[in-house]
């Protein structure tokens, strides 16, 4: 079985080709196009296929990442979007939860009303109007007003629609009827239901959820369409597969239907591709890690066990989004970060970035801003020679240049200000890690940190240090983890129903019921989709009565019954006391929602190894000076770079220690030692932390 | 002049944050009411060993995390006058508006940090519990107290927890005094449970580094906020600026001193301090608990308001909290004003009043940094809403939002919390599962718009509708005086209150209503108020206007006479326009 991964980013469309049965593998790096980034797309994968030497009709399967409905939300590049809604409550939308962004801050925006996905002029209003608890009709939809208000949307010039109505997730029969009205008259339209992108409480995000999909709807279905096409167009008859935010893939017709799932396509494949390598390194428990020129990207995985966000703490270019994700949080911290001094006088690292245009000062394109990477130059932990493979020369005298300039201004000394660069940056990378594992309730000391994307690898172990994380993996091909992360996929779907029952009164027929019934929308999807070999897992959303936050709980699977559902409680309480440090035993748990995941599973990434042979003496480069900080401050230590492709394996070789490769530079400080695995992966283990 | 290198500074301070961050993460999910975990009405901070503030939650609206520095200071000061030592494994229970806190609701649960027995530090949360034993059910809306007692319990620094030991006596008194005490002690619960993690992370954090590095960078915080205030106050020009605006006060009542009272702010810029004077506001009112705590809410007030405008952090990026910040800021506030009133003077219902003085001070700076400032706000309004299901008492808060006057190159935002207060509305889907109450609408108000160049934000419709036998309270203000406007923007509209009786009758409520019983089928619409215009509304720019029309929020007559933009098939008729604007200018 033959497959292709295509990532697409900022900056470069990374590919990847590997023939599963006998394990082959090769990468290539195409820029990316975004005006089509079709177009990259499919010049990479003409490219790849003849490097490969694979005609494109022996591809079985093409995985896909892309940005193009970030980006659309991002740029507030998306369809003019229409609405109907109910009578009264037109503008939903735009109050939001009535709360600024900024605490301290007039002239602030508000992106709900600044950037509105959807106009008011667009937002229609009917009557109809369903009730809690279960969804009772207390009026009736009034269908020749949604007829109305569709023809008044065709006549504006609406190419994409949005029905919201209160309490919908209790009850879509109103929704799922102005839907069909709605594509009567606007048979060209994209028309979605809040119920159906996200059937949960709290209508200012469902909605938006809702318009989230429709503003991308349109745009994402035509990427889609033309890129099947252009697959097709040259041979390629295998499936196309696109990353969704959950962490899985979907189908081309899957994600026409729900464009949202693909919100944080980008993101979710790096997660996936950091816990597939540190599996290959035999780690289980892991803290992905992925630094690129102006932002890390940080996931946990455990057991192979990809943590998810609650539906509260999710967003996209400030509108919340209520659908299953992959926890990943970024921070805007990379090589590009520019360090300065703030108005009050302190020392910042970023957010602000260089970013690839015009870059760190080293990068000679006109930048005069010092940054991370011009930091690692002035310590000798970045050759210009080796950078990129030696395919881009880095200016040292300017990254110099800019970091005196800097160390002035400071009134420190040169070499002090580019390790302070590194330090606070570290420092602010650390807190984050520490704000999705120690807050939660986990202890990083039980990891292995995974160091990727082009700048992860040079700052992994003194991050790892600073959280007491014994080991750091770093990945073969640390630059394209994302794109091998695309091979590693199973299609996913996920189903919902809303419950707020409570353990004291809870009818448990109903959640077998609802269970059944998610089984049933799921596997029909799945037959769709032509798959057999297909899992599920339940699970549910809990808390205790009155809270307003729940904790996401397994539910076993078979009838449910009082005595399996004591399990669940059990298991409630006992999360409570992991996440947040206590628990209230006597108080009842409500359910607020049962969710079903199906996975499809789909052939993947064979093992790794490394190459053989190959020894220290060989890959030695030269011996440099770099500095690192010691117990008496700051030092110079003569440091040996070695080439990667040709280390050899399991030969443990002390820090400080340089390895270069074309996409990337692994740091190994005074006191790690470093190994090669026969994955292939660098494995670091660090002293101090031990 | 830094005690410690700017790079330990940096790592520092994003510790501090980190954990400030995670005291208020914890303390949102694990709370019952939705007063916290929707409204988020809490605060989260530590602060030294003498109460000076190190870094508060983010996630926290800024009237609880401010006032925190306050409750410590006046903890310690009981404490020792009581002459109870601090120990640790002490949890300490504080909410005197007379000893820092903002108002009685606002409880603080204060765990000292020590390490190797030394007092280092504390941790406190803040929360607006849903009741606390007042007059009425609910803990706003409590217009008529006459005096602090009436106000509710007062916790003047009481340990629930000693040396690790509960004090099971003071919660007893909490479940028998207190309407939907499970709740109620479930947040309080949670507030404990919050407050301890921030102190084992603060622990944790000076074992890292030491307490002299802690130390050391924290007070080079204090030293940088407190930097940039006075170059934010040096850059103005030396002199007094004096605004004054007025509270509805009881717009019912017979007396005339409960009404129309006067909030007046004189700015004192001399070089990089600032007084503010607030000599002219209206005398208390003894008897009615509108009066401002002068620690806790007063000055909170004015802090905030300085800070948003002369350090907005859409420009400055995020500046630590702290009490550096406050050092170049003095308050001057006569005893027995409206801003400082003398115990047991009521101030459970200082909330608008609060902002309302917070609005004042903006209008003050106006003249002084006109480009930074917005025309004037629409204050907010509480309503508490309250009924027995089966004996048990449920009781609901609603903060209803105001709006924001015009900016310099910006309309003013519509429907949303206004400068001290930032908290969030309860989702219709959340109000309708769990008390008997329909929402009816929630919209724009329309053909409510303030003319200005940059035009006033835009207050909210909202009806609610009993379906079962119930009593309501309001807290407002703002139902006689309308938003200031600047520069030529015309001034802003008031907000409204009407009760629609199930047999049809209709009735206008004041800003003020006590304890109010209603039955099934009973409705109150509530308008809120839009905030006033800045500039003048002839150069607003045509396609806006025509935007405001095409979105239904004005029709084209109002488009006509506030704007003189004459529109044809929804376009702007330029030439007409043109035309329109050059009779009237």
């Amino acid at each position: 079985m033959k497959v292709i991964g295509a990532d697409v980013g900022g900056t470069f469309t990374d590919l990847i080709f590997s023939d599963l049965s006998t394990g082959a593998l090769g990468i290539h790096k195409v820029s990316t196009t975004p005006d089509d980034p079709a177009r990259g797309v499919m010049e990479g994968i003409i490219a790849l296929c003849a490097m490969n030497d694979v005609a494109p009709s022996q591809i079985d399967h093409v995985f896909h990442g892309t940005t193009t409905a970030t980006n659309a939300v991002l740029e507030g590049r998306g369809a003019r979007t229409g609405m109907i809604t109910n009578d009264g409550f037109r503008d939903i939308l735009h109050i939001g939860r009535h709360q600024r962004v900024e605490h301290y801050s007039i002239m602030q925006e508000l992106p709900w009303q600044n950037r509105a996905l959807i106009r008011r002029q667009h937002r229609k209003t009917v009557a109809g109007r369903l009730i809690p608890p279960t969804g009772a009709e207390l009026v009736p939809l009034d269908e020749d007003g949604v007829r109305i208000a569709a023809r008044e949307l065709r006549a504006e010039g609406v190419e994409s629609v949005a029905i919201c109505f209160l309490f919908s997730y209790l009850d879509p029969r109103h929704e799922l009827r102005a839907k069909e009205i709605v594509e009567q008259e606007m048979p060209d339209a994209f028309v979605t239901t809040s119920s159906s992108v996200s059937p949960q409480f709290r209508e200012f995000e469902r909605f938006t959820t809702a318009a989230l999909a429709a503003f991308v709807g349109p745009l994402v279905g035509r990427y889609i369409t033309g890129l099947d096409e252009a697959l097709r167009g040259i041979g390629i008859r295998g499936d196309l597969r696109i990353m969704a935010s959950n962490g899985g893939v979907a189908t081309p017709a899957m994600v026409k239907e729900k464009p949202a799932l693909t919100l944080q396509s980008g993101l979710a494949a790096g997660v996936l591709g950091g816990g597939w390598i540190g599996e290959q390194a035999g780690r289980s428990k892991l803290i992905t890690f992925d630094i690129g020129g102006t932002s890390a990207d940080i996931g946990i995985v455990m057991d192979g066990v990809f943590a998810e966000t609650d539906s509260r703490s999710t967003s996209i270019a400030g509108f919340p989004l209520l659908m299953p994700m992959l926890d990943i949080h970024t921070i805007g911290a990379g090589g590009g970060s520019i360090a300065h001094v703030d108005r009050g006088g302190a020392f910042r690292v970023g957010p602000q970035s260089a970013g690839a245009v015009p870059g760190p000062a080293a990068y000679g394109r006109g930048g005069t801003a010092p940054t991370v990477t011009d930091a690692n130059i002035v310590l000798g932990r970045l050759a210009a020679d080796d950078f990129l493979g030696g395919d881009m020369g880095l200016d040292a005298d300017a990254a110099h240049h800019v970091i005196n300039t800097l160390a002035a201004q400071l009134g420190l000394d040169p070499l002090d200000t580019a390790e302070g660069i590194l330090t606070i940056l570290n420092a602010n990378m650390a807190n984050t890690i520490r704000s999705r594992t120690v807050q939660k309730g986990i202890d990083p000391r039980g990891f292995a940190l995974v160091a990727m994307g082009g700048a992860g690898p040079l700052q992994g172990a003194a991050v790892a240090a600073i959280l007491s994380i014994p080991e750091v993996i770093v990945p073969p091909y640390p630059g394209i983890t994302s794109a091998m992360g695309l091979l590693t996929t199973d299609l996913k779907y996920d189903a919902i129903r809303t419950q707020f029952q409570i353990s004291t009164a809870l009818d448990s027929s109903r959640i077998g019921q609802d269970c059944d019934a998610m089984l049933t929308e799921l596997s029909s999807r799945f037959a769709k989709d032509g798959v057999a070999d297909e899992t599920y897992t339940r699970s549910g959303d809990l808390r205790y009565v009155g809270q307003g936050y729940e904790l996401k709980i397994p539910l076993p699977d078979g009838t449910v019954t009082a005595q399996s559902m004591q399990q669940v409680w059990d298991a409630f309480h006992a999360a409570h006391v992991a996440e947040y440090g206590h628990a209230f035993p006597d108080s009842p748990i409500e359910v607020v929602n049962i969710r079903l995941t199906g996975i499809g599973r789909l052939p993947k990434l064979a093992a790794t190894a490394a190459p053989a042979g190959g020894s220290l003496e060989a890959s030695l480069i030269r011996t440099s000076a770099c500095v690192f900080r010691g117990d008496d401050g700051l030092a110079s230590h003569d440091t040996p770079i070695y080439r990667r492709e040709t280390l050899p394996v399991d030969t443990p070789f002390n820090g400080p220690a340089i390895v270069v490769q074309k996409d990337s530079t692994t740091l190994i400080p005074p006191g790690a030692i470093a190994s090669v695995h026969p994955s292939g992966c660098i494995i670091i283990t660090l002293e101090k932390a031990q | 002049m830094t005690r410690i290198d700017p790079i330990t500074a940096a790592v520092i301070q994003g510790a501090l944050e980190n954990i400030a961050i995670e005291m208020g993460h914890k303390l949102m999910r694990m709370s019952y009411s939705s007063i916290i975990r929707e409204s988020e009405d809490f605060g989260a901070a530590l602060t030294d060993a003498t109460g000076r503030q190190m870094c508060e939650c983010k996630m926290s609206t800024p009237l609880q995390s401010g006032p925190i520095p306050g409750y410590i200071q006046n903890v310690i000061q009981v404490l020792a006058q009581r002459n109870d030592p601090v120990r640790p494994g002490d949890v300490i229970m504080h909410n005197d508006p007379y000893g820092g806190a903002s108002h009685g609701p606002d409880v603080a649960f204060c765990v000292p940090v020590f390490v190797n027995d030394n007092l280092i530090g504390w941790s406190v949360t803040t929360a607006h519990h849903l009741d606390i034993g007042a007059l009425s059910p609910g803990s706003c809306g409590i217009v008529d107290a006459v005096d602090t007692y009436a106000e509710g319990l007062q916790f003047k620094a009481i340990k629930v927890i000693d040396q690790g030991r509960r004090i099971e006596p003071v919660w007893q008194i909490l479940r028998d005094n207190i309407r939907a005490s499970d709740l109620v002690v479930g947040d309080m619960e949670a507030q404990i449970e919050a407050a301890r993690i921030g102190a084992a992370r603060f622990v944790a954090l000076v074992k890292a580094n030491g307490l002299a590095t802690v130390t050391a960078a924290f007070e080079d915080l204090m030293d940088y906020s407190e930097r940039l205030m006075r170059d934010a106050i040096r850059a103005l020009p030396d002199g007094d600026y004096t605004a004054t605006t007025y509270l509805d006060g009881y717009l019912d009542d017979p007396d005339p001193t409960r009404r129309d009272l006067p909030l007046v702010v004189t700015l004192r810029v001399r070089g990089d301090t600032l007084a503010v004077d607030l000599t002219g506001t209206a005398p208390q009112l003894p008897d009615k608990p509108v009066n401002m705590p002068l620690i806790g809410t007063v000055d909170c007030a004015v802090w905030l308001t300085i800070r948003s405008i002369l350090l907005d952090s859409v420009t400055y990026g995020a500046i630590p909290q702290n009490s550096g910040l406050t050092r170049p800021i003095s308050i001057i506030a006569p005893r027995g004003c409206l801003a400082n009133p003398i115990f047991p003077a009521p101030v459970i219902a200082r909330f608008c009043s609060g902002n309302q003085l917070a609005d004042t001070v903006m209008k003050a700076l106006a003249q002084v940094v006109p480009h930074q400032v917005s025309a004037g706000i629409g204050n907010l309004r509480v309503v508490a809403i309250s009924g027995l299901n089966e004996g048990n008492h449920w009781v609901h808060m609603e903060i209803m939002e105001g709006s924001y006057g015009g900016r310099f190159g910006m309309d003013g935002m519509d429907a949303v919390d206004t400068l001290y207060a930032n908290t969030r509305n309860n989702p219709v889907e959340d109000i309708e599962s769990h008390i008997p109450l329909r929402v009816e609408r929630y919209e724009l108000r329309e053909d409510r718009i303030a003319p200005g160049q940059w035009r006033g934000g835009i207050g909210t419709i909202r009806e609610f509708t009993f379906l079962d036998d119930a009593g309501f309270s309001l807290e407002g203000d703002g139902h006689a005086y309308r938003p200031w406007g600047f520069d030529g923007g015309a001034t802003g509209h008031v907000a409204s209150l009407t009760l629609q009786t199930a047999d049809g009758s209709e009735r206008a409520l004041p800003s003020k209503v006590p304890y109010f019983k209603v039955k099934a089928g009973d409705r109150l619409i509530s308008c809120g108020p839009c905030g006033a215009g800045y500039g003048d509304p002839l150069l607003r720019d045509p396609d806006a206007v025509a935007s405001d029309v095409a979105d239904g929020l004005i029709p084209a007559g109002t488009a006509l006479r506030d704007f003189a933009v004459v529109l044809r098939d929804g376009a702007v008729d330029t030439k007409a326009t043109d035309a329109a604007r050059r009779s009237r200018g």
